[in-house]
């Protein structure tokens, strides 16, 4: 079973978009990005990577192609659509607001 | 941003609808990529290759899980879980062949017989007219205290365009016309059809000519001088081979010179449900064809002929156009109260202008009304069949829920059964609904006997199909739903121990009873009704018609086609009867202005009897009337009961005399001899008339099964004379014969005359009076055999249902010593006990529908007894077999493998 409590509901989509804003990639290495970002702190179950990108997929803010990899392999690699840039930046301003503000409530229970 | 969206979107959703193997392919070999690097980096960390392959999989926490939701991302599920429940429907039902062909049979042929019947109704209230924007075109009618549809007078249509601001033009036309048509001149004339329509006609109601040009509005302007004619395309193509040269040509009309200006396009065969115009003239021309001759088409405001349509500007409301003539109408009541008094004015959608204008489509819902009934039995009977095999798939139901379907799914799939098979059934019925549209096209001549070009332009259209289909998707939720639902209702338990769980309850069965009840009731109601209507026919055929109907030739003339004036009328009519008198093989010869069971009704009189005390809320009675020359009755065959019949000295200067029928005499002077007796015409003070003769009661008119006691008056032709009459010939042999010896006798007399509805007047009658009223037997009947056939395959199947399902109960009964006989009661009692409900209900709605057509089609009051005592038994002798047959193999199951069933 994929674990959502592991992230915060939807930044999955985000963590995605925005490694896919850099270059388009396979599901792999996007596997293997996700793990070297975050390091040990954000735990992606592998099981929930490939639905969420073929959701992205269909709602139209990823595109895929069938490319040849550095190792002559086929792979699919993933790269975003206009659309998806545009999703990107709603996700971020909504991500920043969102943890600003949980950051301002953290803040004053501290203090 | 939505269009975007699909842009990106939709090639990946028909991908995974059209290209699912390749896409399933992809999911597997993009995971397959994903697990291989996977191991690749377990087996570099010290793995074996299968710890390192687990590993993977454990990391991915069910591959297949995973699949399925990625498979949900598609969102496609619905359909593709549809198209794959299609399928399933499709091989399931193909197990069981025969059955799915007499479910499909079943619902075509009630699809079927809606679609025939609704294409009729169709052509007769909702085709739209054959213009741009038909929804704005409205027509004005006038309206009396005893009709809702009145023409309007040249006079009122000049003020109605004038004094109306509603709309872009208000058209008029006369009704369609015989006119005599000669190509070139000299040659011998034709009757065609022809309509006399006001000159701005084409241009309002939006029609663009194919060739040449419409009529300009100066063209309608002063009476007799613009002699221009419009072709239709039919008779264009007809007539002249589709010659674009026609234009500028001239033709004869009526005797009189017409240029061709233009053609009409093929998409408009005129405003007409049934009359489709050969040639269109302008009003302004109306001198040269046949208006009321009493009265001055063009001056008199009384002489109402025309219909009035028009052009409700954009923007215009109904109710404003209503209110602006209902004001014009008062207006009128107020400044002409000798023309107008009494008269109102109304504004009529298409809809309510072809439902207010005449009956006919009332037949048209009668027979839809007919036609649904047959479905309903046949959805019940199928509803019937699928609960039955719904019943036997209990088990594979109950699976399916065991392991997580839910309920909406499987009534999903169930549903999908009952649509393969709606559409099935839809486009077989569609097929019969062609056949019904052909057949009664064959008929088209029977129905509409004339020279003019009318037909009832029946077809299978766009929307005939989209209502037939959006029936067969009724149905299909008819059928199924019920089944669908209750098998999802199953008791899991007992429902995988057992292929036959025994129905919870007595609720289930309740409704299968109510089905055969229905169907027998529903069938019963079907075959009385058209045993009644071929009863009443036989009687009236039994009845006779009172005149002898064979060796008779008839030909109609009118002299208004050629302009004659009273006068020459009544020359031309003495001298043709003259000599057709002297012709070879004439035994006898009469003129008279209609025939029994023509075309054209009769005219109407209205009279006072004298001395007769009239009741108080009436001024005056009414009959019908005809004119016929002295030599009528002997050449009809009618004999005179008392007085005479007419001489040659009844003249135009002599005494007014009449000569009544039987039913006439008896209903005004029951107790004393009506001859001698007087009438006075029109009211109280009318001009007198004496009774000289009583003639015995005939038959006048179809359209009515049982018209013997009609009254009737007869007055002579010099003392009332009518331009159109019709020439009756008695030949000893082939009536035929006499054509060309009448042919050359009108053609000494005046060349430009044309001979109408020439014909063995036996002919006539015979499609009238016989092959008329058949269709309509015939297509009820045909229904109610239809109707008879579902009812015994209903309670057969529900029969056999029955024994199917107590197989074991039966082997335990005859285990137990029970007879065949024992058992055959046991499997018949409950059907019976359900045919003499349904038997009870059908009587019942019998009655009904009897009181019904006696309201709408016949005149004959009172209930049909013999109807009933021979339908009822024949449902119950019937259906006893259809319930005898599987019964009878439940009583010849061996107790020993009944007890091994299942």
């Amino acid at each position: 079973m994929s674990k959502p409590s592991d992230l915060v509901q939807g930044t999955l989509d985000l963590l995605l978009l925005k490694i896919l804003a850099l270059e388009p990639m396979h599901g792999w290495a996007i596997s293997l990005r996700l793990r070297s970002f975050s390091g040990d702190v954000l735990q992606v179950s592998e099981g929930s990577l490939y639905p969420a990108l073929h959701k992205l997929e269909q709602e139209g803010w990823i595109k895929a192609e069938w490319k040849q990899t550095e190792n002559n392999r086929r792979a699919k690699f993933y790269s975003l659509t206009r659309l998806g840039r545009r999703q990107l930046e709603t996700e971020m301003a909504n991500w920043q607001r969102l943890s600003a503000a949980i950051t301002h409530v953290v803040q004053l229970s501290e203090a | 941003m939505r269009a975007e969206h699909w842009w990106f979107t939709l090639p990946l959703r028909l991908k995974s609808i059209f290209r699912r193997n390749r896409v399933e392919e992809e999911l597997d070999e993009e995971l397959e990529f994903h697990l291989e690097h996977r191991i690749e980096e377990g087996v570099a960390s010290g793995l074996s290759p299968e710890d390192a392959r687990l590993r993977a999989l454990r990391a991915m926490r069910g591959l297949d899980q995973r699949k399925e939701e990625i498979r949900d991302a598609r969102r496609v599920h619905w359909l593709t879980d549809f198209v794959d429940d299609l399928r399933y429907a499709v091989r399931s039902l193909g197990r069981t062949p025969g059955l799915t062909a007499f479910v499909v049979i079943t619902i075509a042929l009630g699809i079927g017989m809606a679609a025939g019947t609704f294409s009729m109704v169709d052509a007769l209230i909702f085709r739209p007219y054959p213009v741009p924007h038909p929804g704005r075109v409205v027509t004005l009618s006038g309206t009396t205290r005893d009709s809702r549809f009145e023409p309007f007078s040249y006079r009122e249509y000049l003020d109605l365009c004038d004094h109306t601001r509603s709309y872009d033009g208000v058209v008029a036309n006369l009704d369609m016309q015989a006119v005599a048509f000669a190509a070139e001149p000299g040659t011998t004339p034709r009757v065609r059809g022809g309509v006399l329509v006001s000159g701005n006609y084409f241009r309002v109601l939006g029609i663009e000519p194919r060739i040449g040009r419409g009529f300009r509005d100066d063209e309608d302007r002063v009476p007799g001088r613009d002699a221009v004619v419009v072709l239709g395309a039919a008779f264009w193509r007809r007539e002249f081979g589709g010659d674009p040269a026609v234009v500028g040509r001239t033709v004869n009309l009526n005797g009189r010179r017409f240029t061709v200006v233009g053609v009409a396009p093929k998409t408009f065969p005129g405003m007409g449900t049934f009359s489709h115009p050969d040639f269109y003239v302008p009003l302004a021309m109306a001198p040269v064809f046949s208006t009321d001759l009493q009265k001055s088409f063009f001056e008199d405001r009384d002489d109402r002929e025309l219909t009035v349509r028009a052009r409700l500007k954009t923007g215009a409301r109904l109710d404003d156009a209503r209110n602006e003539l209902a004001v014009l109408a008062r207006q009128f009541q107020v400044d002409y109260p000798d023309a107008s008094r009494g008269r109102g004015a109304a504004v009529y959608t298409q809809f309510q202008s072809r439902t207010v204008e005449d009956d006919n489509w009332k037949f048209g819902v009668v027979f839809v009304i007919l036609a649904l009934a047959v479905l309903l039995v046949a959805c019940t009977n199928v509803a019937g069949l699928l609960l039955s095999r719904a019943r036997s798939r209990t088990r594979e139901i109950a699976v399916r829920l065991a392991i997580g379907a839910g309920r909406s799914r499987i009534v999903r799939l169930l549903l999908a059964e009952s649509l393969v098979l709606a559409l099935l059934g839809g486009l077989v019925g569609v097929a019969i609904g062609y056949g019904f549209v052909e057949w009664f096209q064959s008929k088209q001549n029977i129905v509409f006997q004339t020279d003019l070009p009318m037909a009832v332009p029946m077809q299978m259209d766009t929307r005939v199909l989209v209502a037939t289909l959006a029936l067969a998707g009724l149905s299909a939720v008819l059928c199924g739903l019920a089944p669908a639902l209750q098998s999802t209702r199953t008791d899991l338990v007992k429902g995988l121990k057992s292929a036959d769980a025994e129905p919870p309850g007595r609720k289930r069965l309740w409704g299968r009873n109510v089905l055969v009840v229905a169907q027998v009731a529903g069938s019963l109601m079907l075959l009385t009704a058209s045993f009644l209507m071929a009863r009443s026919f036989e009687r009236s055929m039994l009845e006779g018609t009172g005149f002898s109907k064979d060796h008779l030739l008839m030909v109609r003339f009118d002299p208004r086609l050629v302009q004659y004036d009273a006068e020459q009328t009544k020359r031309f009519y003495e001298r043709l009867i003259a000599g057709v008198r002297d012709a070879m093989g004439v035994e006898r010869a009469a003129l008279t202005q209609n025939v029994p069971f023509g075309q054209d009704s009769f005219e109407g009189l209205t009279f006072v009897p004298e001395g007769f005390v009239m009741p108080r809320d009436r001024e005056s009675f009414a009959s019908m009337m005809g004119t016929v020359d002295e030599g009528y009755f002997a050449t009809m065959g009618v004999p005179i009961l008392r007085g005479r019949g007419f001489l040659v000295s009844d003249k135009a200067d002599s005494p007014p005399v009449a000569v009544v029928n039987e039913a006439f005499a008896r209903h005004y002077w029951p107790n004393s001899d009506a001859v001698g007796k007087r009438i006075r015409r029109g009211g109280a003070n009318g001009e007198p008339i004496e009774i000289v003769g009583v003639a015995r009661t005939i038959k006048y008119q179809s359209g009515s099964f049982s018209g013997s006691h009609t009254d009737f008056l007869y007055v002579p032709l010099a003392q009332h004379p009518v331009a159109g009459m019709i020439l009756l010939a008695r030949s000893s042999g082939d009536p035929l014969d006499l054509v060309p010896s009448v042919r050359n006798i009108v053609r000494r007399l005046d060349p430009n005359l044309p001979m109408m509805q020439t014909r063995a007047y036996e002919d006539l009658y015979m499609n009238q009076a016989v092959y008329g009223p058949r269709i309509a037997i015939d297509l009820v009947g045909m229904m109610g055999v239809v109707g008879l056939v579902l009812a015994v395959a209903g309670l057969y199947g529900l029969v056999a249902y029955n024994v199917s399902r107590r197989t074991r109960e039966i082997g335990v009964r005859m285990a137990l010593g029970a007879q065949r006989a024992d058992v055959l009661r046991l499997m018949m009692g409950k059907g019976m006990v359900l045919v003499a409900i349904g038997t009870v209900i059908g009587i019942g709605m019998g009655f009904a529908v009897e009181r019904l057509m006696n309201a709408m089609l016949f005149n004959a009051g009172g209930v049909d007894v013999l109807v009933y005592l021979v339908v009822v038994p024949l449902m119950v002798l019937v259906t006893m077999v259809a319930a005898y047959v599987p019964a009878r193999r439940a009583a010849r199951i061996a107790p020993t493998l009944a007890l091994r069933y299942e």
